[in-house]
């Protein structure tokens, strides 16, 4: 492998046919470079698509109430379906397992008033586990604890393009906000990478609401995130026992899809992973096609240089060369072409990408880039492919018949 | 050295068998220098490449040393090659992007001689054939007669048995070819066993012994009264 003898030989054999072994290499570089681009392009889409579900925790549930479609249990169709305190406490019995974080949504559109500055808002009243849920970034102050929960206390966490709507210049935190004639006390400031739309919004504590609109029990959304450490279909399995339980306590029939909504960020992700799962099956199989015509090409070159060598490998076997011996000459130089070549077309791939990589954004399309593992493989390809290529005229290569070659006249 | 009993070889042409050698005997003792004479079609260079396993007999015993050469694979043909036997072709067949070094270095790479062991010795028969500053040159710098003699080298390099020339001299002026002839009886001097196949007569009565071959039979066998070519250069 390290004979100096078979590199000077090999690298001979090159430099006599540049062009060739050039356009041969080309081949190769080329079928590498596309395998990888095209894992890159996947990858790039499968990092835009779970971007776009990254601002919420992926393993949350949501449960909404709408009106039932179906008459069921005595009751006619069409019936509203009201969340109260009570179900967060009933789902916290029933699944102490399953469940991380549980939050109530109660939202009401608010004006808010702080000195001469108005607006409207859409406050949502919540639980301190709606944080992590919504994964709500808090820059400035607190979010909602227990005590805030416990005491019903009049404060709010504000979006980013709430304080500055309101209190410009001023510093929020501490001062006092009217929502509807009521102060609030401004506690936070949060913000939320993609969505500026939601730096338009408030948070309270769901008690202090719940009291100010008619000292009610009543919700209008469960939020809930599941053991993290569930696989997709024990993850689906506890949606769906949440949504048999939930329905049976409103007494909404198991068929009705519109009574009680419970919704699985997994199934989501389920359909994303599959979706760009079969895209990259697609382009692996078409990577490896490109790869199978530069592996031809160099297979061919390799025939052509044995059929000028014939007479060189006559005089070595002449001269006690092992057909072994000569095998070894012909793999190592195909083994070096292809290796080089797609080593070339690599480097080219990944540099490329590495460039433009970072500045791709869009929601669709997001940091194309490959693995250290994709890399790898492609390199094992390239060296599996490249005694693939040689195998055939080296064989050849090993049978030739001194005498034949030997025959001057 | 080389012992033959009732060689036999044939050519299937097509439809049509080319009964090339029929029934060869004989034997070539150590040190001899012998010339294997015939018209072209007489099957010399048949029995040369036979002789040096380039080829294989249908019929007949081949002793060579001592060790009987038969059921030969090629990698066992290619050991016994490297082990007893040096080529001299007519055509010269260096490697032509090899220096005269390294061709003469080549039969000791397949010896797996140590690469620097390699050098020396191959610069020490190149300075035997007297082209030791010609070492570092490419074939197509060197004279016909320069090839020839590094072609000599390479062959010697090997330190085989059995020297096989075929048609030594057949590309080089006459000259050139009583300088080669010169190199081979000074190496046959040494002791060295050494075939040459030649259709000269000149170069033919420069050997210490004729074999004429006729249509695939020896026909004469006899020991000349050896000509130095010394004489000539």
């Amino acid at each position: 492998m390290f004979d100096r003898d078979i590199w000077q030989e090999i690298f001979h054999s090159i430099k006599n046919n540049k062009l060739r072994t050039f356009l041969t290499g080309f081949s190769v570089g080329w079928g590498i470079f596309i395998l990888v681009m095209l894992l890159a392009s996947v990858n790039g889409m499968q990092n835009g698509f779970t971007g776009q579900f990254n601002d919420d925790a992926t393993n949350s549930i949501f449960i909404r109430p709408g009106n039932t479609s179906k008459a069921y249990a005595g009751f006619e169709a069409d019936r509203r379906i009201q969340l109260k305190n009570d179900d967060i406490e009933y789902i916290k019995r029933s699944f102490p397992e399953d469940f991380v974080d549980i939050s109530a949504r109660f939202f009401r559109g608010v004006s808010a008033r702080y000195k001469a500055e108005t607006g409207s808002y859409s406050v949502q009243a919540v639980h301190p586990d709606h944080q992590v849920i919504e994964k709500t970034i808090v820059t400035q102050g607190r979010y909602i604890n227990n005590n805030d929960i416990a005491t019903g206390a009049k404060v709010a966490v504000i979006g980013r393009k709430v304080g500055q709507d309101l209190f410009k210049t001023e510093d929020p935190i501490g001062k006092f906000v009217e929502f509807n004639g009521l102060p609030f006390r401004v506690i936070g400031i949060f913000i939320d990478e993609g969505d500026d739309n939601a730096e338009r919004g408030i948070y309270t504590p769901v008690s202090t609401y719940q009291r100010i609109y008619g000292n009610t029990d009543k919700i209008d959304q469960i939020l809930l995130t599941y053991n993290p450490t569930y696989d997709l279909a024990r993850a689906l399995e506890f949606s769906d026992r949440l949504e048999t339980l939930m329905k049976r306590k409103h007494k909404v029939s198991p068929k009705d899809q519109s009574g009680i909504r419970v919704w699985n960020y997994a199934e989501a992700f389920s359909d994303i992973s599959s979706f760009t799962g079969v895209l990259s099956a697609v382009s692996i199989g078409v990577g490896f096609l490109i790869l199978i015509a530069g592996i031809v090409g160099i297979g061919n070159i390799m025939v052509f240089i044995i059929k000028e060598r014939t007479k060189e490998i006559g005089v070595r076997k002449a001269l006690g060369a092992e057909p072994g011996q000569i095998i070894k000459l012909v793999l190592l130089e195909s083994v070096f072409i292809t290796a080089l070549s797609g080593f070339i077309g690599l480097l080219f791939a990944t540099g490329i990408l590495s460039l433009i990589g970072p500045s791709m954004q869009s929601p669709a399309f997001t940091n194309p880039s490959v693995s250290f593992s994709t890399v790898l493989t492609a390199t094992i390809i390239l060296v599996v492919a490249g005694l693939f290529a040689g195998m055939i005229p080296a064989i050849k290569a090993a049978n030739v018949k001194p005498i034949v070659a030997l025959r001057d006249k | 050295m080389i012992e033959i009993k009732d060689l036999h070889k044939s050519y299937q042409m097509g439809s049509n068998s080319l009964h090339v050698l029929k029934g060869i005997n004989f034997s070539v003792k150590e040190g001899e220098l012998v010339a294997i004479m015939g018209s072209s079609g007489s099957g010399k260079s048949t029995l040369l490449n036979i002789l040096g396993m380039l080829d294989v007999a249908n019929e007949g015993e081949y002793m060579l040393d001592g060790v009987p050469i038969k059921d030969l694979n090629e990698t066992k043909a290619a050991r016994y090659r490297n082990k007893f036997l040096g080529f001299v072709f007519q055509s010269f067949n260096l490697i032509n992007y090899k220096s005269a070094l390294e061709n003469v270095a080549l039969p000791l790479y397949y010896q797996r001689v140590p690469r620097k062991e390699r050098q020396e010795k191959a610069l020490k028969y190149l300075e035997q054939v007297g082209l030791k500053e010609w070492a570092t040159h490419l074939p197509s710098e060197l004279s016909g007669g320069q090839k020839q003699r590094v072609a000599i080298a390479r062959a010697m390099a090997a330190e085989p048995k059995v020297l096989l020339a075929d048609e030594p001299t057949g590309a080089l002026d006459s000259t050139t070819s009583y300088e080669v002839m010169d190199l081979i009886q000074k190496i046959n001097d040494q002791g060295n066993t050494i075939l040459v196949v030649t259709h000269e007569e000149d170069i033919a009565h420069m050997c210490k012994r004729i074999v004429h071959l006729k249509d695939g039979v020896i026909v004469e066998d006899k020991k000349v009264k050896q000509v130095r070519a010394s004489e000539y250069v």
